[in-house]
């Protein structure tokens, strides 16, 4: 296929934490909201002048520093945001926002804090940190719309004198939705037999209306999904369409090494991706927008630490549907090393998807940066895609 | 039979000193846990050889 | 750096005095038990007659043979004596009734909750109407929610005790093929093993099967939460157990989750109700509330005196009597309470009388982290070994505040509050989680009102929550002057860390950094790291 034009430019973008947006929408007088969990609201974090930015360490190499402080046994993205943020890569960050959701990326934050890695100079800087909800139930809703507001506009509002209003969120939501409709639509395109844009390139994209302010790229991505209707397809086919499953995935690279093997990652289930991240929020007029936006995320959360049994089954019940619905062959549950609840997910899911749904699956852990140890890696996919094109093959002989 | 009954106190210290000494023994050289220690090995094994519904 | 004085001990220990040289590496126990002086072997010797007692009551019992010879877990019930022994090591008068008092009640409390679980179990007595009134709960778990039931109507059964916890204390190889198991279905080894061991005995099938229903909590940390997972898949999927997840919010010193735990509460209460039929009673509640606030004095009172230069109760006895009495009982059993004052009254006695478990004292330290599950009786070998008393250990220091105990209608209400808060500050988790300032101020505030100059910091290498502030534990304990001495170990898989290899990490640091020989050179090294 042709490249897509505004490729090159996206992949830039992803070349650093603190990009050229990031400082583009600082001189704007915009504020940086620092995240590092898809349970935080993204809207409530794009209020008025402020836009989210979640914390990521591309191309990470040595995290001696962070491992003295944390050890060799927190997860690598834990280590790698804590190196990162020690370097002083994250100095544009006006406040940071977390939730006590793993344990690993909590102790992370609390590193950054008691080491002052960020807001030098600033006195407004905080650092605030919430309990989210466990369960889909009305009392997990009125917990997160507390700690929303305890933890996040409050601050906000005496910080920093953001609109924290029921209008001005319902506009945030509205700009949220814009960006959630563009990238579900190019998503879309993975569809079919003939799909018009890789699992790379989506995942760059996708990426992008995380770790840079979405205003600033709302055209370039308008532009390509006019560019994806007019796309040409190759026409030579992928080998196998995989979904990919499991911990946060802020590296494009893993999903590049995956497309290597001939495989196309058709569908995405990580955090950074697009579902359930990219999912439009629907708001109604009888309730506040704030209540709404809690419940949106806590009904559609896929995050592992969801205990109650209802959103045990129900994770491995989304999968299936993605699978079904983006025609995947076969499944990739990946967990980044030392994430404890994408271990025992991952565990459960592959066993689930393979034995109660039907699906191959590969299970697999992964390095942090996938350059740093890919060999073992393309192995392993090479492997599983082989696997899926002889049973392909037997399925053919039989029928 | 009285003679007997009083010999019962000393029947029974006796058996009080034999159940002392015997006891005693087994626990000052530790003999209950060195039975137990060579019991194990075959405990594993009989716990090996049962079947098992692995599922998860 | 900080110094204390050093207490030196005019009394000469009776009978023995190099406990360490008992060990025969070939049968792997002992070769023969401690000599203690005349009155305290004979004491010994009683205890030990009595726990066999125990034993023995149990084994006679026909489903409990049948059990015993179906799970692979039951083969640490045959080593009670010799963990016995090990928590008894070197120790003489006060301390010696102590460990006796406290680890036969909770001997003899595991047997019991063992003989529950076999007459329910399906496999073993299946008695339908007994499982028909079990609730199955975590091992890890406060049953707080369970403190309104009448324990003799509605069971409370915690089934990962017997088959994990006190499993692994009494044998030491005892959960690692469960742990194999896991792994064998892909649950990475880097997990923490006790909650992936209960993982594995549930994929093997090795859990007793009983109870109304269950129900699961997130107390611990993310690998407990996420074995949860698992375990209940197979309950009410394969055996029809429905269970229920009492969620715990994770940041307890904030006064905006309270609202939310305590609803929780009553949601697992609600569930209990309907499942089982029992009806919450708020007279046992409040005697239980009563009984909790009785626990929780003593135990204070039991710090105060370890703050003292003559400490009595600690280590071992200490920690795994508080985690039966705070988590397992939480004032649901009266039997409890008389036990709480004999240990109360031995360790005034002890104190009053300058008993010292050791020749001398040369450091005070605070036992922070987790403690290795099979070597828990260490902080006994560091105080004879190395003169370093353990004052307080971390899963130790629990709730101090007293709850609502009088039966009025506003207490009612605060009675869920009281369980919530109970349950958020379960053992371990409420310094391992609830922020920074919870794991690190703590500490340093408790190593001043204890006078230590030491922390021995267990680094348990798959609690996260812990290893992730590392550098920040060296960091402060340099600035205030504070020794602190890591031991690394991996909970409960010896394979990891043998025993003496933490023991050599305690060597080590107290051979090459505080420049000190061993008070008892025999206990430098023991043979013990295949016994069981």
């Amino acid at each position: 296929m042709r490249d897509l034009e505004h490729l090159i430019y996206f992949e830039n973008l992803l070349q650093e934490a603190n990009n050229a947006l990031i400082a583009q929408a600082k001189s704007d007088g915009k504020l940086c909201v620092a995240y590092t969990c898809e349970n935080v609201p993204e809207p409530l974090l794009n209020l008025g002048d402020c836009c989210s930015i979640r914390l990521f360490a591309p191309h990470t190499g040595s995290m001696d520093i962070a491992t003295y402080y944390m050890t060799n046994l927190l997860c690598e993205p834990s280590r790698a945001l804590l190196e990162r943020a020690i370097e002083g890569g994250f100095n544009f960050a006006d406040c940071v926002i977390t939730p006590d959701g793993c344990t690993m990326m909590n102790r992370c934050v609390e590193n950054m804090e008691l080491l002052h890695t960020m807001g030098q100079g600033n006195p407004n800087f905080f650092h605030e940190y919430m309990e989210i909800a466990f369960k889909n139930t009305d009392s997990d809703v009125d917990l997160a719309v507390l700690q929303c507001t305890n933890h996040v506009l409050k601050p906000l509002h005496e910080k920093y004198g953001v609109d924290i209003s029921d209008a001005s969120i319902r506009e945030s939501v509205e700009r949220h939705n814009k960006i959630c409709r563009l990238i579900r639509a190019i998503g879309e395109f993975r569809k079919g037999d003939r799909p018009r844009i890789t699992g790379y390139e989506f995942h760059v994209l996708c990426l992008a209306t995380y770790v840079c302010p979405k205003y600033l790229i709302l055209d370039k991505l308008e532009e390509t999904l006019e560019e994806l209707q007019n796309r040409e397809p190759d026409d030579k086919p992928w080998r196998a369409r995989l979904l990919v499953v499991g911990s946060e995935m802020d590296d494009s690279g893993m999903i590049k090494l995956i497309e290597e093997q001939g495989a196309l990652v058709c569908c995405d289930r990580f955090c950074f991706g697009s579902f359930p991240g990219r999912n439009e929020i629907v708001l109604n007029d009888d309730e506040d927008a704030l209540r709404q936006v809690c419940r949106h995320y806590i009904q559609s959360c896929q995050c592992p630490r969801m205990m109650s049994m209802d959103k045990v089954y129900g994770r491995k019940q989304y999968v299936a549907d993605l699978a079904r619905e983006y025609g995947a062959d076969g499944i990739i549950y990946q967990q980044v090393k030392f994430c404890d609840p994408w271990a025992y997910e991952r565990t459960l899911g592959s066993s689930m998807l393979n034995v109660d749904f039907g699906y191959p699956v590969l299970s697999v852990d992964r390095p942090y940066n996938i350059a740093s140890s890919s060999g073992q890696m393309r192995t392993r996919v090479q492997a599983f895609v082989e696997s899926i094109e002889i049973k392909k093959i037997q399925k053919g002989e039989q029928a | 039979m009285f003679k007997k009954l009083l010999k019962l106190p000393l029947y029974l210290l006796l058996a009080a000193v034999c159940f002392f000494v015997v006891t005693f023994t087994i626990y000052m050289f530790n003999l209950d846990m060195k039975a137990t220690a060579m019991l194990a090995p075959l405990l594993e094994k009989w716990y090996d050889h049962q079947e098992h519904n692995q599922y998860i | 750096m900080k110094t204390v004085e050093k207490v030196i001990n005019p009394v000469r220990r009776a009978g023995e005095q190099s406990p360490g040289k008992i060990y025969d590496e070939k049968l792997k126990v002992r070769a023969r038990r401690e000599w203690r002086g005349l009155k305290d072997t004979l004491y010994d010797y009683t205890r030990w007659l009595y726990l066999i007692s125990v034993l023995a009551r149990f084994i006679v019992v026909p489903r409990n043979i049948k059990g015993f010879f179906r799970y692979r877990w039951m083969m640490s019930y045959l080593f009670v004596p010799h963990g016995m022994d090990k928590f008894t090591v070197g120790l003489r008068d006060e301390a010696l009734r102590i460990a006796h008092t406290s680890f036969n009640f909770v001997i003899a409390d595991v047997t019991q909750a063992i003989a529950n679980c076999f007459r329910g179990d399906r496999r073993v007595g299946n008695d339908v109407y007994y499982s028909d009134h079990c609730v199955i709960t975590d091992e890890n778990s406060m049953v707080t929610f369970m403190m309104g039931f009448d324990k003799e109507k509605i069971h409370t059964i915690l089934r990962e005790v017997p088959t994990m916890f006190a499993s692994n204390i009494f044998h030491q190889f005892n959960v690692m093929h469960y742990l194999d198991v896991a792994q064998q279905y892909g649950i990475p080894g880097d997990v923490c093993p006790m909650p992936e061991a209960e993982a594995g005995i549930s994929i093997e099938d090795d859990f007793c099967v009983l109870g109304k229903c269950a129900v699961q909590n997130n107390t611990t940390c993310d690998g407990s939460l996420m074995g949860n997972g698992i375990i209940a898949k197979r309950l009410e999927r394969q055996y029809g157990i429905p269970t229920f997840q009492l969620a715990t919010p994770l940041r307890h010193k904030e006064p905006d989750v309270m609202d939310y735990a305590a609803t929780e509460i009553k949601k697992a209460i609600a569930f209990v109700e309907e499942h089982t039929g029992g009806k919450w009673d708020w007279d046992v509640y409040f005697a239980a509330a009563k009984r909790v606030n009785d626990a929780t004095r003593c135990r204070i009172a039991q710090l105060e005196i370890n703050s003292t230069p003559y400490p009595q109760f600690f280590g071992a006895a200490f920690s795994l009597y508080n985690d039966t009495n705070y988590m397992g009982n939480s004032g649901r059993d009266p039997n409890f309470v008389p036990i709480d004052h004999k240990l109360l009254a031995l360790a005034e006695q002890g104190y009053r009388a300058k008993r010292m478990y050791a020749k001398e004292y040369r450091h005070r330290a605070i036992v922070w982290g987790v403690q290795p599950q099979y070597t828990i009786d260490m902080l006994y070998w560091l105080v004879q070994c190395w003169g370093v008393m353990p004052l307080a250990d971390m899963l130790s220091i629990i709730n101090t505040e007293m709850i609502a105990e009088e039966d009025t209608p506003e207490n009612r209400e605060q009675a869920y509050r009281d369980m919530a808060m109970l349950n958020m500050e379960m053992i371990m988790r409420n310094h391992t989680h609830g922020g920074y300032k919870v794991l690190l101020d703590e500490l340093w505030e408790l190593c001043e009102k204890m006078n230590a100059d030491m922390v021995m910091m267990w680094e348990h290498m798959s609690c996260k929550a812990l290893t992730g502030m590392h550098g920040m534990f060296e960091e402060q304990a340099r600035e205030r002057g504070i020794h602190i001495m890591w031991v690394s170990h991996d909970l409960c898989d010896p394979r990891v860390f043998t025993r003496q290899a933490i023991r050599d990490q305690v060597n080590n640091y107290m051979r090459t950094v505080m420049r000190e020989e061993p008070l008892d050179p025999s206990l430098e090294i023991i043979p013990d790291n295949e016994a069981y």
